[in-house]
């Protein structure tokens, strides 16, 4: 359905986007996940088209995307990450203005505006100005009005921040109805829990390339490890981290040692030397990776440093 | 274009819900005409400055003296003070010593001397002395000119009595007396009376000057005082040297001037017709200003992106902003034309739609100069503060608070490059001059031509910006 093809982007010396490739298929729910200026707001505005890419290709069910193109536009929904609305006006309002801006008039935007109200339980509140909406409402909101004029594909920019876990949820299971109901969506975010719960592919983008492309599944069975065992970093344990050295990778993130094993090293060799060394069992935590561990795997850093 | 209308539909949905917006639109532009009408002082009877403190020393026991010091009370322009207040309340003449530190006390900033030695012997005419602190330029030239009016049109006589004691010091007092003899002799012999009334008459300085100072074609059977004078008969008892009622008019009737108005003599209210104009573009170009930078906010919000994102282009943006300028600007004009109307009496009614065209030429001028400045900066407060300096400066030279005709030849030439020079002349055109379409067509143009060149350069500005990004 959209077809990136070695897109770049600039901005002066900046490279934001370094030969961007990607296919998204209709009806997928693709995740772009990254930390904050890894290119996701940019990758969004190209597919938008608020700005053309200095060089590669974007193409939108064959046809080329381009700012000045209104049709393709039209097939085409933006969740901004600000809250872009006229806080002044009420929800009614509002969603009429973005409405009439896709040529919809009369009974028929009417039926849609009563529908987005009531799929986002704000048919009540319609008429009250937006600015006295809770944070959550207004996320809403702002969703809904993307979808008014029922795009083929959904862009959402990391939507949900600053929303509290309530209305995240039920932002969570809007899309996800919509989703099912057939609609394209790719979310960007650096919440790892979103990527996980939300999308069916994943892309890990950082300093403006995709560094892995896949299903969850498939992003942690590239891990060279089965396991990551956490314990905390301290005097106790850095006789045992030494003695790790070579077995696996070590990493430290919030105070916590994170021990990858090497394909075929042993756990019970790891808790042989816990033993020998006195450390209680509690100390040791051991799970099975995740998509933090990708990104941790794939940039040596954590995705919110 | 459908997309540009449902913008321009969306900023006055978004004018209708803000109070604040709204009042500015519809509730201070009456405020604001009343309160410049009430400073300026328009359709009083009698406009002009009231009550400036005037400190006045009569040193001299001439009467006309004294009738100059009763003339200046009458004029409405002074609060004439002739006491000295001491620290226990009472009070005593003021001398000349008093003036000098009481000056510099800031209690008044002129004052008038008439000196013993009004009249000089050693040279013709009066000797009249003023102090004054003159740090304010227009009330020193306000002060200065009713002073000389006040003093030319009322005191007569002095100049009569100045003329007499000259020529007593020239030629001696037989020779005068002698000569006066010899008037007032043929006087009565041609046209009868005592020749010795007629010549004490001459010598007072009297004899004349009252027909001068009376009103009308019959001012001699008006004045029988002046009409015994000449005929030699008694004066009647208002008694000579008690001060006489100021004269109004000498001067007009030694100098008849038939003004002939060519331009605007049948406009009812002229001072508001001319001054409304310059208040309600200053006040327009403040408010299409603010509106202008409405698009900082709808950058920052994340709005351009969902707007650019739908079938919108950034023409269309600003397309939509410059027609709802003009719009509101429009609005604007004709509510605080309205209010010139309403609170003073401005005729607008005849000649309303010549006006709506040129308040749309200014509004479409000064909403392009709002967009021009948003242009420019990068953040609403940067355009406020740039276009308090700009706005000010183009209407102190465009015109707005002074005539353009009392500035020096270079900002005179400087404000032919203002929008608020001509679209004060285009208001000025319709309500002054009532002029049609052919006498418009070159303000127009002109303001046309001030839309054309800074839309271009505003639009090439914001495609080279960041506002879309």
């Amino acid at each position: 359905m959209l077809t990136l093809t070695s897109v770049t982007k600039r901005y002066g010396a900046l490279v934001a986007l370094d030969g961007v490739s990607l296919e998204i298929a209709r009806g997928e729910f693709f995740g772009l996940l990254g930390p904050n200026g890894a290119g996701k707001s940019t990758l969004m505005s190209l597919v938008a088209g608020l700005r053309p890419p200095d060089a590669g290709t974007l193409t939108l069910d064959g046809a080329p995307l381009s700012a000045r193109r209104a049709d393709t536009r039209r097939g085409l929904g933006l969740v901004p990450q600000n809250l872009a609305l006229y806080p002044k006006l009420n929800a009614d309002q509002n969603l009429r203005i973005f409405g009439e801006l896709y040529g919809l008039r009369g009974a028929d935007l009417r039926g849609r505006i009563d529908e987005a109200l009531a799929a986002v339980g704000l048919s009540d509140r319609r008429h009250d100005p937006v600015k006295n909406y809770s944070g959550g409402m207004q996320r809403r909101l702002n969703l809904v009005a993307a979808l008014l004029h029922r795009p083929k594909l959904l862009l959402c920019d990391e939507p949900t921040v600053g929303v509290d876990p309530q209305s995240r949820n039920a932002i969570f299971e809007f899309l996800q109805a919509r989703n099912r109901e057939g609609l394209t969506i790719i979310y960007s975010t650096h919440y790892m829990e979103e990527a996980t719960r939300l999308c069916s592919r994943i892309g890990v983008i950082e300093h403006g390339r995709i560094l892995a492309l896949g299903t969850l599944d498939t992003l942690l069975a590239a891990l060279p490890f089965e396991e990551e065992i956490r314990f905390p970093a301290g005097p106790a344990t850095a006789g045992l981290v030494e003695q790790l050295a070579g077995h696996g990778a070590i990493a430290t993130v919030d105070g916590l040692h994170r021990f990858r094993p090497k394909p075929g090293y042993p756990l019970s060799a790891f808790y042989g030397l816990t033993e020998a060394r006195g450390l209680p069992d509690r100390l040791f935590v051991s799970q099975r990776p995740t998509l933090e561990a990708v990104f941790l795997h794939l940039t040596g850093r954590n995705l919110r440093e | 274009m459908k997309a540009v209308f449902v913008l321009v539909r969306k900023d006055f949905a978004l004018l209708v819900q803000d109070r604040a917006s709204l009042s500015l639109t519809f509730i201070v532009p009456f405020a604001l005409i009343y309160l410049f009408g009430q400073i300026f002082g328009v359709n009083r009877p009698d406009p002009g400055p009231r009550g400036i403190p005037l400190a006045v020393v009569n040193a001299s026991d001439r009467p006309a003296a004294a009738r100059l010091v009763e003339a200046l009370r009458a004029e409405k322009t002074f609060r004439v003070v002739t006491d000295y207040v001491k620290p226990d309340h009472t009070r005593r003449p003021l001398t000349e010593a008093d003036l000098t530190p009481m000056i510099h006390a800031d209690e008044f900033h002129f004052a008038l001397v008439i000196p013993p030695d009004v009249i000089r012997t050693d040279r013709l005419g009066l000797h009249l002395k003023i102090y004054s602190n003159p740090r304010n330029e227009i009330e020193t030239q306000v002060v200065n000119g009713i002073l000389q009016k006040t003093i030319f049109s009322n005191v007569p006589q002095l100049f009569a009595q100045a003329g007499r004691e000259r020529a007593v010091a020239l030629i001696g007092a037989s020779s005068f007396a002698r000569f006066n003899q010899g008037i007032a002799d043929a006087v009565a012999q041609a046209f009868g009376g005592d020749a010795d009334r007629i010549r004490r008459r001459m010598e007072e300085g009297e004899a004349g000057m009252r027909r001068l100072d009376l009103d009308g074609p019959d001012a001699a059977a008006a004045d029988p005082s002046a009409s015994a004078a000449a005929a030699g008969a008694p004066a009647p008892a208002t008694g000579a040297g008690a001060p006489a009622a100021a004269p109004p008019n000498l001067l007009a009737r030694i100098v008849q001037i038939d003004d002939v108005q060519v331009v605007g003599k049948e406009v009812k209210s002229p001072q508001a017709t001319l001054l409304v104009g310059g208040w309600a573009i200053q006040f327009l170009l403040f408010a299409l200003t603010t509106s202008a930078t409405a698009l900082f906010y709808e950058k920052d919000h994340g709005i351009f992106h969902r707007l650019l994102s739908a079938p919108v282009t950034r023409g269309d943006i600003l397309w939509s902003k410059f027609i709802y300028g003009i719009c509101l600007g429009l609005i604007q004009l004709l509510v605080l034309f309205t209010a010139g109307h309403v609170l003073y009496g401005i005729e607008i009614l005849p000649y309303l739609g010549w006006l709506i065209v040129v308040c749309l030429f200014a509004a479409a001028a000064c909403t392009s100069f709002g967009m021009l400045l948003a242009s420019m900066v990068s953040s609403p407060d940067a355009a406020r503060g740039i276009a308090t300096f700009l706005i000010l400066l183009m209407s102190a030279i465009g015109g707005a608070w002074f005539p353009v005709s009392l500035m020096p030849d270079f900002i005179q030439r400087l404000s032919k490059f203002t929008l608020v020079y001509w679209s004060m002349e285009g208001f000025s055109r319709v309500l002054w001059a009532h002029a049609h379409l052919a006498e418009l067509l070159p303000v127009l143009g002109v303001l046309g031509g001030i839309v054309a060149v800074v839309m271009a350069v505003a639009v090439w500005r914001f495609n080279r910006g960041t506002l879309f990004d």
